[in-house]
């Protein structure tokens, strides 16, 4: 050991929020999760803490305490420039060994990086973590199953993990008060961050880093972001979504053809399109895809499960077009057509296509 | 090159959601009824077992856990070219949550015995928590390269190019590695008419498939039953609730001709703001 870490005394535990930075760039899901871990760590009476992880971080650390965290543990070290499953384990392993008490909640970005590394911290410490949650709170749980008598008991400040439960209309609550911390991952885009307030207080406290020979069994030779290349799904304003309801993969043809109409606009797809290999991943909208909120979103032969809506439910404008009357996503569109996409989707491309014309010349006519 | 590799695959037997077979009226899942398949995402870990045989030679054992019909996907993995299939099934594995999953799951790999490389595939379409894969590297204290969608093995080294967000990692690992595969690396191959068909023939010998796919308990691989089920898991699904109808006040248009109907949806929106000029 190089230093001790400082120890904070939280009486219930702490509040902890895992950072992720990507070439030393804060990825968003950290100011999300400190926007979610405020509101519990005030709910129960605790600290909210962060740990970064990374090499010349800078203004890193204060940026957290702006946007909610009242300690900052740092690990600041050459080995830690690019994320890696092993050395950040260990970090993260050593330091909550270090703590005096285990944090109540251990909260990460449901990203590849906190995909990554959450199930190795929580099989590590054998606690339960709940995957791509949509919503997090903390409340009170009396457990009665007598199958595990040592479980049985009133726990008065549990973890709610909140996710979308399997194939159903139905939100799961998962709870694993039994053992600290109680974890959770969410998706970017779920959780609302804190206003950030520079003139907030906190603490920032360096953490040692003692990586051991097996930690560098796996290592990264690049990381290759490309800026600017692939689809913004995330940041387009418009996005027209396929289903199975298309057929084939070639009805995504028709759905780059609506999206062409728009300015800002790019392609969606629900999961089982991209399962079956009609789309690639990056399209895909829903738990296991992206979370997006255009300010329209068109679903075109997309059932509505779920999974789907949990992704895109809170987009501006939300246009079903389904064969299917009974089909969910009408519950929660905003406008529904019944009908043939393969006649609906070329009459709107034609009649969006007026619409173009009419505002390329600049004067409004009638479309009749 | 060194000794064949041992390769493991890990699939999982999951209900087909596609199928209405199995849903009750009120959208929830039977699953006694439910139609089963194998878990899409696995169809990529298969294949990436089965190019890293047929590119460096080698064994490839499929194991699953799962109630008895689970052997379904392991027949199929077999008929994909799969050499030997294990199946983990126990009354007292019900209700695992994933660290429960990742324990039994990591002394039936420490009983099946050896091996190089583990495949997984990124994550199941019933659980969708791509946590097993991960926890299963935990406890068998392996390095592991998640969202794999391409890699080579030279010098007993994986070279491996992984996906993280707006990008990809080019990163190597020592062997042994568990590999959980992206659904950007190849599709599976599809199976040999004649080869598929022979080991169904074979299979269809209820002798000869015991040879093949050895069904073991949590005895049988010396698990602690406490760490298993209900028991061995740290969460539990506590409540479920209705998803509340958001919107709820949907305008619908139908019964007309499209024209018609995309006149209205035009005329009831602001849709034409967002056109492109």
């Amino acid at each position: 050991m190089t230093e001790e870490v400082k120890r904070i005394a939280t009486p219930k535990g702490e509040v902890l929020v895992v950072a992720e930075q990507i070439l030393g760039e804060l990825q968003p899901v950290t100011l999300e999760l400190l926007g979610a871990g405020r509101y519990l760590a005030d709910k129960l009476g605790s600290q909210l803490t962060c740990v970064v992880m990374g090499y010349n971080l800078a203004d890193m650390p204060q940026r957290l305490v702006a946007s909610g965290a009242d300690v900052v543990y740092v690990a600041d070290h050459p080995e830690l420039y690019t994320y890696r499953t092993l050395t950040y384990r260990r970090v993260l392993v050593d330091l909550l060994e270090s703590l005096a008490v285990p944090p109540h909640i251990c909260l990460l970005g449901s990203t590849t990086t906190g995909r990554d590394l959450a199930p190795r911290i929580a099989a590590h410490f054998e606690t339960g973590l709940t995957a791509d949650c949509t919503e997090l709170d903390v409340g009170p749980y009396e457990h009665k199953s007598k199958v595990d008598p040592s479980k049985v008991g009133l726990y008065e400040e549990c973890l709610y993990a909140i996710r979308p439960s399997f194939g159903e209309s139905l939100k799961a609550r998962i709870l694993g008060p039994w053992k600290n911390p109680q974890m959770a991952t969410t998706r970017p885009g779920q959780m609302t961050p804190l206003k950030p307030d520079p003139g907030r207080q906190g603490k920032i406290v360096p953490i040692p880093v003692n990586l051991k020979p097996e930690d560098y069994r796996l290592v990264v030779a690049e990381t290759l972001r490309e800026a600017g290349k692939g689809l913004k799904l995330q940041e387009a304003d418009v996005i027209v979504s396929g289903g199975y309801g298309l057929g084939s993969a070639d009805g995504f043809q028709l759905m780059y053809e609506l999206a062409a109409c728009f300015s800002n606009s790019a392609v969606g797809a629900s999961r089982k399109v991209v399962d079956l290999g009609w789309v690639p991943y990056e399209h895909q909208v829903g738990q296991t895809g992206k979370t997006v909120r255009p300010k329209v979103y068109i679903a075109c032969g997309i059932s509505g499960a779920i999974q789907h809506r949990v992704g895109m439910s809170k987009s501006g404008l939300i246009i079903a077009i389904n064969k299917d009357p009974e089909a969910p996503i009408f519950k929660f569109a905003h406008q529904g057509i019944v009908g043939d996409l393969y006649q609906i989707v070329p009459e709107m491309i034609r009649q969006l296509g007026k619409v173009k014309s009419e505002k390329e010349v600049g004067t409004v006519v009638s479309t009749h | 090159m060194a000794d064949p590799f041992d390769i493991f695959v890990l699939v999982k037997q999951v209900p087909d959601q596609g199928s209405k077979a199995g849903l009750n009226p009120d959208g929830t899942i039977d699953r006694a009824k439910a139609k089963r398949m194998l878990n899409p995402f696995d169809r990529y870990a298969l294949q990436a077992a089965l190019h890293t045989k047929k590119t460096y030679g080698g064994r490839v054992t499929a194991i699953s856990m799962g109630p008895p019909p689970a052997v379904e996907v392991l027949m199929e993995a077999l008929e994909h070219g799969v050499d030997r299939g294990v199946l983990l099934s126990d009354r007292r594995l019900a209700a695992s949550d994933t660290l429960a999953t990742a324990y039994a799951l990591c002394k039936t790999v420490q009983w099946v015995g050896r091996f190089d490389i583990i495949f997984c595939g990124l994550q199941t379409t019933d659980g969708d928590t791509a946590q097993v894969g991960p926890q299963l590297a935990e406890r068998l204290g392996l390095p592991q390269i998640t969202y794999c969608q391409d890699f080579k093995i030279d010098d007993h080294r994986v070279h491996a190019e992984r996906i993280i967000e707006g990008g990809y990692q080019k990163l190597d690992s020592e062997l042994p590695v568990l590999v959980t595969v992206a659904n950007s690396y190849h599709p599976l191959e599809y199976k040999s008419f004649r080869g598929a068909w022979r080991v169904q023939q074979l299979l269809r010998n209820e002798v000869e498939q015991k040879k093949y796919i050895q069904t073991v308990d949590l005895d049988v691989i010396g698990a602690d039953p406490d760490r298993c089920g209900l028991k061995g898991s740290p969460t539990i699904v506590a409540a479920t609730e209705k998803v509340g109808e958001i919107g709820g006040n949907c305008t619908m248009h139908e019964g007309h001709t499209a024209s018609v109907l995309v006149e209205e949806l035009l005329g009831c929106s602001n849709l034409k703001e967002f056109v492109k000029a």
